[in-house]
């Protein structure tokens, strides 16, 4: 594993804190939403179950990464976590695609054990569901973590991040390596599963454009690895990083303009590139100003399920973002003046 | 680079070209991108120098808080980081970047360039004032304003007035009045005004003691150069026991003995019996009590306020403190007050400390039915008091001054033959004569020689003849440490050749190559 950059390190165990007592027989949360399954639109069951969380939140952690606030450190028991799957079954029922999501690596058996995955996946390929996706590090991507006796289609989702080892390092604090992703999604590819790569927009410390062109380079670099990537404006979480440089405005979130540029660029690549951004239009989440955040969210959603396309948004706020984006690395940071992208007009707007 | 001013830790620099610091780049021809994230892109100062990296991955709260390369050190985030740290990170600037590196801050709005310029940053840019012109906003003395008329290429225009705005900065170092532009930028401006009220120990600590009039005004309550003086009050004492005090108004002229006001109070006062044992000392704001022997001293003979007559309750707080160092109690057998509207607070306090004080109840004190009135309590009080000789009294005000001025550095002062008398003949042997420039005692060439042997500031300079002023590229090292504005004492060869006054701090001299380095009032 490469080394440590160790103020980051220190940085992102100062900014964590002990999560407050969940229930453990309840889920983390559950939805349904729209997704592309072979080109149509389909109902996706969504579901996070709590458990213990991410090993490497336990251990560091990433600079954005604020998953851990949904976890119980000392374990969620089997039975704990076969009464949170009753709980969640009636809203996968009659799908055909679902998202089982934990807030840490599905396929780390000491997260959760091999026997109740073994369980539920075979439980959702009796309810007829074609194709799940889960989430891991890709130090887990293991076959026998996933040799399950009866599965949908498997979809693993992995946290590339970056393709850059410095933003990794010294942005992301991820030890994550280029040669060991593009081993792992040969090895995922090989024994039956699709995966799909998770690309940060302007993780902390960059600036908007370096954001971007992170973004651009990431997904390129990826695609020929991977069968799709969403990218993933990183948003503001609780007790990490990216919320202490957010509150000392030494950083901000990334504009949905910046969204539309990477998907733009991304265009021609040979693989679906998608975003769906979390806390889209708030000030935590990807934004721009109050007048198109919803258009532009819009938007991307259709972009998303391949009912429309980018082009032609337009809004006052946008030659706002590019005289950013011109001058964003010469700032040295992520940051930019408050209330700068309603043109410093109104009280409380963003 | 060449040092020509300072102020608080701020500094007037010359550099080549013509141009000085505070200084603005302008993003679109200055400065440069980084290649890469993890080289920093240049800048252009009249030569192009290569910035430090971005601080990636690093906490801004922690130290080292600068990033550096050769010739520039970086304050990222000097925009955002909370008041109080921003102070202890100015604190360490110069730890960090030394001397010779120029300080700049990315990214700053024109409204706290003024206030860190105080703090000693030397290059600003133009990013922010480039976001505000994309929304049309209008530069304007350092603030933002919406304006209805078009303006045709508004970065532009805002760019010119972000250069008339660094210039005033720029001006305001060299007159000495920074602070007041500080100061004024700080009234509608919340972080200003914090930043500024916890800059004041560093500032009394470590900036330039430059004797440049203040004009006051409420924020003046926290000027530096006013606390350091109120605190310094605690280092003296009055010219003997058991004298009579005697408190006046100030005088809108400075020092107050030169005022008409006071002349009448002296004309009238030496016409009574044992005026020697009246001590006089004047009540003010800002600085609260000022005793005639430190009416030289920085800035009692240097700042100038709009007199109201009321003292608001901060004020009565500081007078109250400011009487308890004068120690009433053991120091004089009784108090006269004569000071028209301030009496009745004056006469209040010096009661709460139990000695016995007279009002004179006089509306106005230079009257002459005021100074009548002055004269026969004056006459009254001092009949019972022992007898003050003209060589005890200056051997006295001597003394506190002295002990004022020095400190705990004073005793070679105090034990030199005392002559004279206040305010111009007062002198310490060989050793120091009064000067209205130094604020104080000045030393002598021979009063050099003793404040080194005793471990005053002492500069080591190259072998040469000095003649005129030292200046930093002869300055080899030094003992002692020395704000700006304080008597120093050189010496070349192991014998003391020079004293004069600092121009530059200890660190400074040694890192610059131009630039006065000692301000030299005696030579050898
Ligand atoms: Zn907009």
């Amino acid at each position: 594993m490469p080394e440590a950059f160790v103020p980051l390190t220190d940085f992102v165990n100062k900014s964590k804190s002990i999560p407050r007592d969940h229930p453990l027989d309840k889920p983390v949360a559950k939805w349904i939403e729209e997704e592309i399954l072979d080109g149509e639109v389909v109902e996706a069951g969504v579901v996070i179950l709590r458990t213990r969380g991410c090993y490497w939140s336990i251990k560091e952690g990433c600079s954005m990464c604020g998953y851990f606030n949904d976890t119980v450190p000392g374990g969620v028991s089997d039975d704990m976590l076969r009464e949170q799957w009753r709980k969640v079954r009636p809203i996968l029922k009659g799908k055909k695609y679902a998202k089982i999501y934990t807030s840490g690596s599905f396929i780390d058996p000491t997260e959760v054990p091999f026997d109740f995955a073994d369980e539920v996946m075979s439980d959702m390929s009796d309810m007829g569901i074609e194709k799940v996706l889960i989430e891991s590090l890709p130090e887990f991507v293991t076959p026998k973590n996933f040799a399950y006796t009866n599965s949908p289609k498997l979809e693993i989702a992995i946290g590339l991040e970056s393709s850059s080892p410095v933003v990794l390092d010294k942005s992301v604090n991820k030890r994550l390596r280029w040669p060991h992703f593009v081993k792992v999604c040969k090895l995922a590819r090989d024994n039956g599963a699709e995966v799909k790569a998770y690309i940060l927009l302007k993780p902390p410390y960059l600036s908007e454009k370096e954001g971007i062109e992170d973004a651009v380079q990431s997904a390129i670099d990826a695609a020929p690895h991977v069968d799709k990537i969403s990218i993933n404006p990183v948003n503001v979480q609780k007790n990490t990083v990216v919320e202490k440089l957010w509150f000392r405005n030494e950083w901000t979130a990334p504009w949905l303009w910046s969204v539309v540029e990477v998907l733009q660029k991304c265009e021609d690549l040979p693989v679906r590139v998608y975003s769906d951004p979390t806390g889209g239009g708030t000030r935590r989440g990807a934004h721009n100003c109050h007048d198109c955040n919803k258009k532009v969210l819009e938007a991307l959603k259709n972009h998303r399920l391949g009912l429309g396309e980018l082009k032609g948004l337009h809004c006052n706020c946008k030659s706002r973002w590019k005289a950013l984006v011109n001058q964003s690395k010469l700032r040295r940071n992520g940051s930019e003046p408050h209330g700068y992208r309603s043109g410093f007009t109104g009280g409380r707007h963003f | 680079m060449e040092p020509i001013g300072h102020e608080g830790l701020g500094r007037l620099l010359k550099l080549e070209d013509n141009l000085q610091t505070p200084h603005v780049v302008f993003s679109h021809s200055d400065l440069e991108e980084s290649k890469d994230l993890e080289s920093g892109g240049t800048i252009t100062i009249g030569k192009k120098f290569n910035l430090p990296p971005s601080p990636l991955g690093l906490d801004s709260e922690k130290s080292p808080y600068l990033q550096l390369s050769e010739n520039i050190a970086v304050i990222d985030n000097a925009y955002s980081i909370q008041p109080k740290k921003l102070v202890e990170i100015a604190k360490e600037f110069r730890l960090e970047a030394g001397y010779s590196r120029l300080i700049y801050a990315p990214a700053v709005e024109p409204s706290q360039m003024p206030i860190l310029a105080y703090l000693g940053v030397d290059i600003f840019d133009d990013l922010n004032v480039e976001l505000r012109s994309s929304t049309g906003w209008v530069l304007e003395s350092g603030e933002w304003i919406k304006q209805n008329k078009q303006i045709e290429d508004l970065f532009s225009h805002n760019r010119e007035e972000l250069n008339r705005w660094i210039s005033r900065i720029r001006n305001a170092i060299s007159n000495g009045k920074l602070r007041e532009l500080v100061e004024l930028t700080s009234l509608h401006n919340p972080r200003v005004s914090q930043i500024l009220y916890y800059s004041t120990s560093l500032l009394i600590e470590k900036g330039a003691r430059v004797h440049s009039k203040i004009r006051s005004n409420d924020l003046s309550l926290n000027h530096p150069a006013i606390l350091d003086f109120q605190d310094r009050l605690s280092n003296y004492e009055p010219p003997a026991k058991g004298m009579v005090l005697l408190i006046l108004p100030c005088s809108a002229r400075k020092p107050y003995f030169k005022s008409s006001s006071h002349k009448r109070f002296f004309n009238a006062l030496r016409e009574v019996d044992n005026y020697l044992a009246l001590h006089v000392v004047s009540v003010t704001s800002p600085l609260g009590l000022v005793p005639r022997e430190l009416e030289f001293c920085y800035p009692a003979a240097h700042y100038d306020i709009a007199v109201t007559g009321q003292w608001n309750a901060s004020e009565i707080e500081m007078l109250r403190s400011q009487l308890a160092k004068l120690n009433l109690k053991q120091n004089y057998t009784k108090a006269i007050v004569h000071a028209g509207s301030s009496s009745k607070i004056m006469t209040n306090l010096i009661k709460e400390l139990g000695i016995d004080v007279v009002d004179t109840r006089v509306e106005k004190p230079s009257s002459y039915e005021g100074l009548e009135i002055l004269q026969n309590i004056a006459r009254m009080s001092l009949s019972d008091v022992p007898l003050l000789n003209t060589k005890d009294r200056a051997k006295g005000e001597a003394t506190g001054l002295a002990k004022f001025q020095y400190g705990d550095n004073s005793n070679f002062l105090v034990k030199s033959e005392i002559s004279g008398r206040m305010p111009y003949k007062l002198r310490c042997g060989d050793l120091a004569a009064m000067s209205p420039v130094v604020g104080g005692f000045g030393l002598t060439l021979k009063g050099g020689i003793e404040y080194s042997s005793q471990g005053g500031p002492t500069i080591i300079a190259e072998t040469f003849k000095l003649i005129g002023d030292l200046f930093a590229v002869g300055v080899k090292s030094y003992e002692g440490s020395w704000n700006i504005g304080d008597q120093v004492v050189i010496k070349q060869n192991g014998t003391v050749t020079g004293v004069g006054i600092a121009k530059m701090m200890p660190e400074e001299m040694i890192a610059m190559k131009r630039g006065i380095a000692v301000e030299v009032r005696h030579h050898a």
